[in-house]
């Protein structure tokens, strides 16, 4: 599964009632989603389980859409691998 | 000057409905809403039977996400915070929100998200503990989620007092209203505990039914009793001002008249024998009433030996002779013991007596104790016509609440 997909089933988790169409790259977490910041460090949660890592607090503060997420993750799978 | 205080709606989910017609309707026809525990597995517990809310669907007040991230005891408050307001035609807007006061209490709280929370803590570390885990235990979580979905402004509350909690809510929120702090009031009750950690805790404490047949269990004032049932569930009432009410032309439904608190300043768990407290309680909502217009009493009636043999003490304290001529009924017999939602649904209930005429029984009141001599309406509903009428509770912590409700007059 892709980082996108574990994105969307991390949100999903947090909020049964989103929209999968509306789960894109560029879609604002709070404005578009109303993921607000309890739900992010819920979906944080989901996703270090799921890839075995741990996200740092200042690392979440500049996430502003679901894309920021992706390459977060993207990022630390990267420096894990290389 | 004091305002008079009045009930314009209601609204409930227990284990015998999702709303007041469907209860009531079980209570009058004797229904016990007991059962075997289907919300977890009780194989090791020794007691195995609950009052649970039954097809109870949080969607139906709440969006996913919100649902997910609220105690199953605030989605309680919340429907029936919901069901009263839209029962009342109580309309809140940009230009009334303000005037407008919730006070909705618990007895425990989120204790579930607390318990399954604290499993992640001392099984996963603290990085894996959910960040809502203090906005979903936190007593005041009900009332919140009752200001959040409805636009109320003024005045937010919650209050504690074990099984106390959902009569002391209407009694403080009468008080509220009479003294003109806000113009009406939600006043509700609501409690999830059947959970692991409330069957062990009340099992440990002694204090619940070792019955094996779950509708038998729940006997209040029966010599057989062995302790409590517990019950979940939530109930909501609307009070505001008599000229309020009258003003935006509301359905009138009774009129709180009498509020009476008292403590026993005795033990945590048990009662004080005697009764004297909760005649007390009785005496200062009956206070400048002619008691002997009392034609109906709602019991705290738990079915535990020490309750229902305090409990018939403390009426005949407060009433004499006259106490053997009133009615007296528990509904905890069919719905369990609901908690901090018990006290709401009883006086709700004492409303319905005086409109419709008809006192829901106390069921499996098989064998009388000597010490429970009164008249306890046993195991079918009874026609009477009742304009006047008290509901009783009690808590741990030595509570003893008592609210009076009449019939309203018209003018």
């Amino acid at each position: 599964m892709d980082v996108l997909d574990e994105v969307k089933k991390a949100l999903h988790k947090v909020n049964p009632g989103l929209d999968d169409g509306k789960i894109v790259p560029g879609a604002l977490l709070k404005d578009d989603l109303d993921v607000d910041s309890l739900d992010l460090v819920e979906v944080a949660m989901a996703l270090e389980d799921v890839y075995s890592l741990t996200l740092q607090e200042d690392e979440m503060d500049n996430i502003k859409t679901v894309g920021d997420i992706v390459s977060l993750i993207e990022a630390r799978l990267k420096v894990k691998s290389g | 000057m004091a305002n008079r205080v009045v009930i314009t709606g209601y609204g409930a989910v227990t284990p015998l409905g999702l709303n007041i017609d469907d209860t009531w309707r079980n209570l009058i026809a004797g229904v016990s809403g007991v059962d075997y525990i289907s919300l977890f597995d009780t194989t090791d517990y020794k007691v195995r039977i609950g009052a649970e809310v039954k097809d109870f669907n949080p969607i139906d007040y709440l969006d996913p996400g919100t649902a997910r991230h609220t105690d199953r005891f605030a989605q309680f408050a919340l429907a029936a915070s919901l069901q009263a307001i839209e029962s009342a035609g109580l309309k809140i807007d940009e230009s009334n929100r303000y005037d407008f006061g919730i006070l909705v209490g618990s007895g425990v709280g989120g204790l579930d998200s607390l318990t399954q929370q604290f499993q992640n803590l001392s099984t996963r570390g603290p990085a894996r503990v959910s960040p809502y885990v203090v906005p979903m235990m936190i007593a005041d979580a009900a009332s919140a989620q009752v200001s959040i979905k409805t636009g109320i402004r003024g005045l937010n509350l919650s209050l504690i007092s074990a099984c106390a909690t959902g009569t002391d809510v209407i009694g403080i929120a009468y008080k509220m209203v009479k003294w003109g702090e806000v113009k009406a009031m939600v006043a509700g009750g609501a409690d999830a505990a059947v959970t692991p950690m409330g069957l062990a805790g009340f099992a440990q404490a002694g204090a619940l039914s070792r019955n094996s047949e779950p509708k038998k269990a729940s006997r209040p004032f029966d010599q057989e009793r062995d302790g409590f049932v517990v019950g979940e569930g939530g109930a909501a009432l609307i009070l505001e001002s008599l000229d309020y009410a009258k003003a935006r032309g509301a359905n009138i439904l009774a009129e709180v008249v009498g509020y009476g608190a008292t403590s026993d300043a005795y033990h945590v768990t048990a009662p004080l024998e005697s009764g004297e407290a909760a005649a007390k309680a009785i005496e200062i909502a009956l206070a400048g009433i002619d008691s002997d217009e009392v034609g109906y009493i709602n019991a705290h009636g738990t079915s535990t030996p020490l309750n229902d043999a305090s409990e018939t003490r403390a009426i005949k304290m407060a009433f004499g002779d006259r106490a053997y001529k009133i009615p007296v009924s528990s509904i905890k017999s069919m719905l369990g013991h609901m908690m901090g939602a018990a006290g709401t649904i009883e006086a709700i209930t004492c409303c319905q007596v005086i409109n419709k005429g008809v006192i829901p029984p106390t069921i499996n009141l098989e064998y009388p104790d000597p010490e429970c001599d009164l008249d306890y309406v046993p195991n079918a509903a009874r026609n009477a016509d009742v304009r006047l009428a008290i509901s009783n509770s009690f808590g741990f912590g030595g509570h003893n609440s008592v609210v009076a409700i009449g019939r309203y007059n018209g003018r």
